[in-house]
């Protein structure tokens, strides 16, 4: 993919050579390091004769939710200014006289930007793997968190980049992008969650209920939760549910932008091109 | 070859710019001037397929800019007037990065990129990071990367902004070199002089509109013909007025506190003929001379007098 998008290689290049890169990575995987240890010594309560499967679950679970939420939230941070910044640093002009196509711009940021979080993602897997020798996730589940987690960073990224292409300033795509981050994460899991718990006290309010479960199939913990076991449901059809409504804005959001990127394309009508000068009269 | 037809920008009720007709020849280079706000950075950021006109139609090398602009950016080196370089890349990989965006790779990116660094003068900074080098060389560094993909057109937006005359020299030898290898180019500026002396055609905009189209060789060859003359002398309004009135190739004049500026349309032997005549006529000159030509000025002079061509539109 690099060879065939020369913005992701060139990117890949400048983030990688800062300093930032290998100390977010290795302060990432020390704090989860640490915080597994710690997790797992609370479970076997200092002994190592029993173990508990139910008890590990409960790290893995609360592991996923953990990294769920960190790489959620720290991705419009590496994302929101990615072709804001551009503008900002006056070279999105010349970028865009060059014959690269809104798709292969904009793939290449959303690449770029989630790579560092992927590789986050990547290096607490030998972390899970612990959590793995003791019994507590099944192959499946751990496949079903770490693709989820990851096609999650993907989207959330696309979407911020979106924003950064749309809002024009760096200072209002962050904005956009954490309040897409905050509707995804808080507002659908207090709300989803605040309408299933009013639906178990007024039991014949489908309406509560039905809201509360549409809510909680777009927040990404939840989904994870699901699939991590730690809620019952039908999480694999939820987040097929969760990836095909983000996707579908995503969609939206990248049609605009290639707008943005290229005004010739949505230039539909010959009268636009050619222009009326009666019109403009 | 650029052409444009009634070209026009309007942002809101602002018009930018208005049914602007040009025609640049191939191989020539065509110098626009005009203060800032005048249009020309729309002018150039239509032709280079980055803003789309409200009406009319621009052609570039043969393809028009909203119909065809695929094929008008593999035609074109564009360099905007405020330019950003990025980060934590060195010369080398940002000439390989836009070689790469025109699909030239390996061997050939390698070749153009050590060709053109050692044209503009850059070889010694190859492993150099871009953002360590001064303005200057950062200046010519992009002229080096429109050049990667070999285009037949070349649109520099104030190339010389912000550079001090040493680079400022430095650059006119490259365009001149530009130039001599058979480019249309269109370099747009607010200071006539710096297009002179690389430019074929000058064209002066003014309010989003052409007011006027000037071949630079013409222009030349009227600033031998008007000068501009500084004679210092204490003398009352009614005797420089009794003078200077019955001189023909006297075309404007001012009085100054210390003395007379004026134009003038003549040879050195007229110019005797004047002083003599001043002499003669009581005035005690204490200084007479001529003053650098101010090529813009002229300019406008000659094209609102009707000297010059005045195609326009």
């Amino acid at each position: 993919m690099m060879r065939g998008n020369p913005l992701l290689l060139k990117e890949f290049r400048q983030r990688m050579r800062t300093r930032r890169a290998p100390l977010v990575i290795m302060g990432y995987f020390i704090s989860m390091a640490l915080l597994t240890f710690l997790l797992l010594y609370e479970n076997v309560q200092g002994q190592l004769t029993l173990l508990l499967p139910a008890r590990g679950e409960q790290v893995f679970v609360t592991l996923g939710l953990l990294q769920m939420a960190v790489v959620v939230f720290l991705t419009p941070a590496f994302a929101a200014g990615a072709v804001s910044g551009e503008r900002e640093r006056r070279t999105l002009s010349v970028l865009l006289t060059t014959p690269l196509s809104p798709f292969t711009i904009l793939m290449g940021k959303v690449l770029s930007s989630s790579a560092l979080l992927l590789l986050l993602v990547v290096v607490t897997l030998p972390l899970y793997s612990l959590v793995f020798l003791f019994g507590a996730a099944v192959p499946q589940e751990l496949v079903g968190v770490f693709g989820f987690q990851l096609l999650t960073i993907v989207l959330v990224a696309a979407m911020s980049v979106c924003w950064s292409t749309l809002a024009l300033r760096s200072g209002w795509s962050t904005v956009l992008s954490y309040a897409t981050v905050t509707w995804m994460v808080l507002i659908t899991g207090l709300f989803g969650y605040g309408l299933q718990y009013a639906a178990t006290r007024f039991p014949i309010d489908y309406f509560l209920l039905n809201w509360g479960q549409f809510l909680l199939r777009l927040n990404p913990l939840w989904i994870e939760a699901g699939l991590a076991g730690a809620v019952p449901g039908h999480f694999a059809r939820d987040s097929l549910w969760f990836l095909g409504f983000y996707g579908s804005i995503t969609v939206i959001l990248w049609v605009l932008s290639s707008g943005r990127l290229r005004p010739q394309s949505y230039a539909f009508s010959a009268r636009f091109r050619h222009g009326d000068e009666k019109d403009f009269e | 070859m650029i052409q444009t037809q009634n070209l026009t920008k309007k942002y809101g009720r602002t018009v930018a710019v208005n049914r602007l007709n040009l025609t640049v020849r191939q191989g020539t280079v065509f110098g626009l001037i005009g203060e800032n706000g005048a249009g020309k950075t729309t002018t150039l950021s239509m032709l280079a397929t980055l803003t789309v006109p409200t009406f009319g139609r621009a052609f570039v090398n043969g393809f028009e800019v909203c119909k065809h602009p695929h094929d008008v950016r593999m035609s074109i080196g564009y360099m905007p007037d405020a330019f950003g370089v990025y980060d934590d890349l060195t010369v080398t990989e940002y000439l390989y990065f836009y070689a790469e965006c025109y699909g030239i790779k390996g061997a050939l990116a390698r070749r153009r990129s050590v060709d053109l660094l050692e044209w503009v003068n850059l070889q010694n900074q190859r492993k150099t990071y871009v953002n360590a080098l001064s303005r200057g060389m950062q200046q010519r560094l992009e002229l080096a990367r429109c050049l990667m993909h070999d285009p037949q057109v070349l649109i520099l937006d104030e190339p010389a902004s912000g550079l001090d005359p040493r680079s400022r020299i430095e650059l006119r030898r490259v365009l001149r070199r530009l130039r001599e290898l058979g480019k249309t180019m269109i370099i747009s500026s607010h200071i006539l002089n710096e297009l002179s002396e690389v430019s074929d055609e000058i064209g002066m905009m003014r309010g989003g509109e052409l007011s006027a189209v000037a071949a630079v060789d013409a222009l030349l060859d009227q600033t031998g013909a008007y000068r501009r003359l500084w004679i210092q002398a204490a003398a009352e309004p009614e005797s420089w007025h009794r003078v200077l009135a019955n001189v023909p190739q006297v075309l404007e004049y001012a009085l100054r506190p210390q003395g007379v500026e004026m134009v003038f349309s003549g040879l050195e032997e007229e110019q005797a003929e004047l002083l003599k005549r001043l002499i003669q006529s009581g005035i005690a000159v204490t200084h007479f001379g001529e003053q650098p030509t101010d090529i813009e000025s002229l300019f406008l002079r000659l094209t609102e007098r009707g000297v010059l061509p005045h195609d326009a539109g």
